[in-house]
């Protein structure tokens, strides 16, 4: 059962990043805003300045959020031009994979209320769609005409890395050329009230320890400690998007690339997932830090030299679930772009040795051919 | 190259076991009965076709979803000789609903709820040591869109073995609010039936384990060293489409589910002709039974009325998520007995389909080499599979055509 990686997969790129959370507009906001600022809450992001109003109404807060980031990638990728919202290229040729683990929780869990409080009688047609945990990736094809497979992942911690795979797989699998991904949350009652039951948080650290390092002692580490009050953790509410594109079909249209998707892991723990990613133990120029627990400090002790920066999103934007992956893997974007080409790649690792398993992703600069042959598409770099 | 079914599971309304499922389906069994685990006096509709599991009637409990497709995984990989460990296999979920209902029982009764248990991994950790493991919540299409993510990782050779699984349970918010949307209640799902009046959803687990065909002089050495734990082959995979209509929220499209056949169809390298046997994703709504047959036969034509045609769902009920898998366990059981579940409760099918071959009454030693197998859900994901018989000869036209190559252009379904 060895897993034999063909050499002559074509490489994926990333040609497109958008956001749509409070806080940070753009990737390398994501980097300032990280080290230095401990959790406080900021303005929620205002879906109807990007979107408009009409229209949205009966959407969840999530899927109107991803909309956001899904426009802002896209015209980011230059897939949608200007301020149309016409694709430039054809809508078979684009998927989309969307990543979220509480975003129609509200939905199900106040239905359900309504019924047990009243009948079915009570309830709003209109909230069928969304008791499907796939609406947000149906509205994001919906609203942007994009007919190729259409990937909603519900897969825990790991889940906003894993939908960056699956995208990259589509790819590599020749079933689309170019796919939309978007790792969403958002935090209302239902999913505080949920998170922060007794029994409703397994990734709180058992040791308390803060996530992050101190301030100053690794170059990236974000500023101490964060509201980890006893209603647990802030939560995300706010969404990450990327364009995944095979390299030769990016430069087929002219597109720019911003990253190039190296190799992927999942496995039971973090230290195991790092060192299968990478073998020799050759240091990134950064690692993106699970977040929660444990802390980068402890799970990185012996795995990565102390001198590699290290950026825990969670810190500066809550806790972000689903979402995590994909925004971690934008901030990996602006990263590379800040940091030039002889810095290095860029780790990104979600999941920590609580959860099921750990998932880990590696960005190198655009362009470079990749390293290691058992890379995706080394040959055709 | 194509990729071998070599273990198959299944959990349903009707049955346990992939035996016992398909020998009720069969007898033309339903899993009807009157709502078990909500109160009925709360929904216009009465009836589901749901697992009887619960402790006691009236009242839920959390994590049904969750054993079940334990169960449904654990049967496949026995057959496929994996045993209990499955922690170098990717395993891949597809369901419509998760452990949502979990989620509402702890909303509305305070049933502690593990949130990091919304998704199948912890558990597949716990009882395969699944470290790959995905849970996709993509509707009612969701197990054959496993199927084919699957299909890609052996077609490109990132993998030799994968199991999918397919899942669902009864949520309260789903039920509920299809009842909402009922313009009268349904007492069950009468697939293509004018009289139809819309889905009453089911509970189940599918899974299968699927292998990469080894080229000959590879099966030569297999069978040479290790042909005791190669398993039972019951059945090829042909091919998978996948695509999206881009346009409703929940009604589906035609022309994307007519281009979804079409693509399966032609990454399988066979005709509409060359299909003996379709179960029809058939859930019993208004707009689905019509939109499904249009689009069979403006695909089929003048061979519309050529392969049998069957929706279990009239026994099963919708499994949503699970529904695609089962169906295709159903059919290779089918193509290797000669045996065809009928569709219950057809009587006088729509007039889209009134030239289609349903199966009415049992059928018995049929001669079927290659099934087509239709699974749609809500957002217009649309996924169709093409199976070929065990032992059949590995199909003339296309049997290299699964996968990669055939889509290497990376604009299919435009």
């Amino acid at each position: 059962m060895t897993p034999r990686i063909s050499a002559t997969l074509p490489t994926v790129v990333v040609t497109g990043v958008g956001l749509a959370l409070p806080g940070a507009d753009t990737p390398r906001e994501l980097l300032r805003a990280a080290p230095s600022r401990p959790y406080e809450p900021f303005e929620p992001f205002d879906t109807g300045a990007r979107i408009g109003r009409r229209g949205h109404r009966y959407k969840d807060r999530a899927t109107r959020l991803a909309l956001c980031a899904a426009l802002d990638a896209l015209r980011d990728a230059a897939l949608i031009p200007g301020d149309s919202e016409e694709l430039t290229v054809p809508g078979g040729t684009v998927g989309v994979v969307a990543s979220s683990n509480l975003g129609n929780l509200d939905t199900a869990c106040l239905t359900a209320a309504a019924i047990a409080k009243e009948s079915t009688a009570a309830l709003s047609p209109m909230g069928l769609p969304n008791a499907s945990s796939n609406v947000i990736a149906s509205w994001a094809a919906i609203r942007f005409g994009l007919r190729g497979p259409n990937l909603m992942l519900c897969n825990g911690a790991t889940s906003g890395l894993d939908a960056v795979h699956w995208a990259a797989t589509l790819v590599t699998a020749g079933r689309v050329r170019r796919a939309l991904v978007i790792g969403v949350e958002t935090c209302n009652p239902v999913v505080e009230g949920l998170l922060n039951s007794p029994a409703g948080d397994p990734a709180q650290d058992p040791a308390g320890e803060t996530h992050g390092d101190p301030a100053g002692e690794t170059p990236g580490g974000p500023a101490g400690g964060t509201a980890g009050g006893p209603g647990g953790e802030p939560l995300l509410d706010g969404a990450a998007a990327l364009v995944v594109e095979g390299a030769a079909w990016a430069r087929d249209r002219g597109a720019e690339p911003v990253a190039a998707l190296g190799r992927y892991e999942r496995r039971a723990g973090l230290a195991e997932c790092v060192r299968a990613l990478l073998p020799e133990d050759r240091a990134p120029g950064v690692w993106f830090t699970p977040g929660t627990s444990p802390g980068p400090r402890a799970a990185g002790a012996g795995m990565l030299p102390g001198t590699v920066p290290r950026y825990d999103l969670t810190a500066a934007f809550g806790r972000a679930s689903g979402a995590l992956g994909v925004l971690q893997c934008a901030a990996a974007v602006g990263w590379l772009g800040e940091a030039g080409a002889g810095a290095g790649d860029a780790l990104v690792t979600s999941g920590d040795d609580p959860a099921d398993a750990v998932a880990a992703l590696l960005l190198r600069p655009p362009g470079r051919p990749a390293a290691s042959p058992r890379q995706p598409g080394g040959a055709a770099a | 190259m194509s990729q071998l079914v070599t273990g198959a599971g299944a959990v349903a309304s009707v049955g346990e076991g992939v035996d016992e499922v398909f020998r009720a389906l069969c007898a033309g069994t339903s899993g009807l009965s009157e709502l078990r685990g909500f109160d009925r006096d709360r929904y216009r509709a009465r009836h589901a076709y749901e697992i009887d599991d619960r402790p006691a009637e009236g009242g839920d409990i959390p994590g049904r979803a969750t054993a079940w497709l334990l169960r449904a995984v654990a049967e496949a990989a026995a057959q496929a000789g994996l045993g209990d460990d499955l922690s170098r296999v990717p395993v891949l979920v597809g369901t419509g609903l998760r452990e949502l209902r979990s989620a509402e029982l702890a909303w509305c009764d305070g049933v502690p709820l593990d949130p990091g248990r919304l998704h199948f991994g912890p558990a597949l950790r716990a009882r395969f040591g699944a470290e790959r493991s995905y849970t996709f919540s993509g509707a009612c299409s969701a197990s054959l869109y496993a199927l084919a993510l699957a299909a890609d990782l052996l077609a490109t050779g990132a993998e030799d073995t994968v199991v999918v699984a397919g899942v669902d349970t009864l949520t309260e918010s789903m039920y509920g609010l299809l009842d909402r949307v009922h313009a009268e209640p349904p007492e069950c799902v009468r697939p293509f039936d004018r009289a139809r009046r819309g889905v009453l959803m089911g509970e189940g687990a599918a899974a299968v384990v699927l292998r990469r065909e080894e080229s000959q002089e590879e099966s030569r050495e297999a069978s040479r060293e290790e042909s005791a734990v190669s398993g039972a082959v019951l059945g090829r995979l042909r091919a998978v489409s996948m695509n999206c209509d881009a346009r409703h929220v929940t009604a589906p499209d035609p022309d994307g589910i007519a281009e979804a056949v079409r693509e399966a169809q032609w990454r399988a390298g066979v005709a509409p002709g060359d299909i003996d046997l379709v179960l029809l994703h058939g859930t019993g709504t208004l707009l689905n039974d019509e939109a499904e047959a249009a689009a069979i036969a403006e695909v089929f034509g003048r061979d519309a009325g050529a392969p049998l045609m069957t929706a279990i769902k009239s026994m099963t009920g919708h499994t949503s998520g699970g529904s695609g898998l089962l169906s295709l366990i159903v059919a290779l059981r089918a193509l290797s007995s000669g045996q065809v579940p009928p569709t219950l409760g057809l009587t006088d099918p729509v007039a889209e389909a009134a030239d289609f071959r349903f199966v009415r009454e049992r059928v018995e030693g049929a001669e079927l080499r290659l099934a087509q197998i239709d699974a749609f859900g809500f957002g217009g994901v649309n996924a169709v599979a093409i199976v070929e018989r065990a032992g059949a000869a590995a199909g003339a036209a296309g049997a290299g055509a699964t996968g990669v190559a055939a889509g290497a252009d990376g604009r299919a379904g435009t």
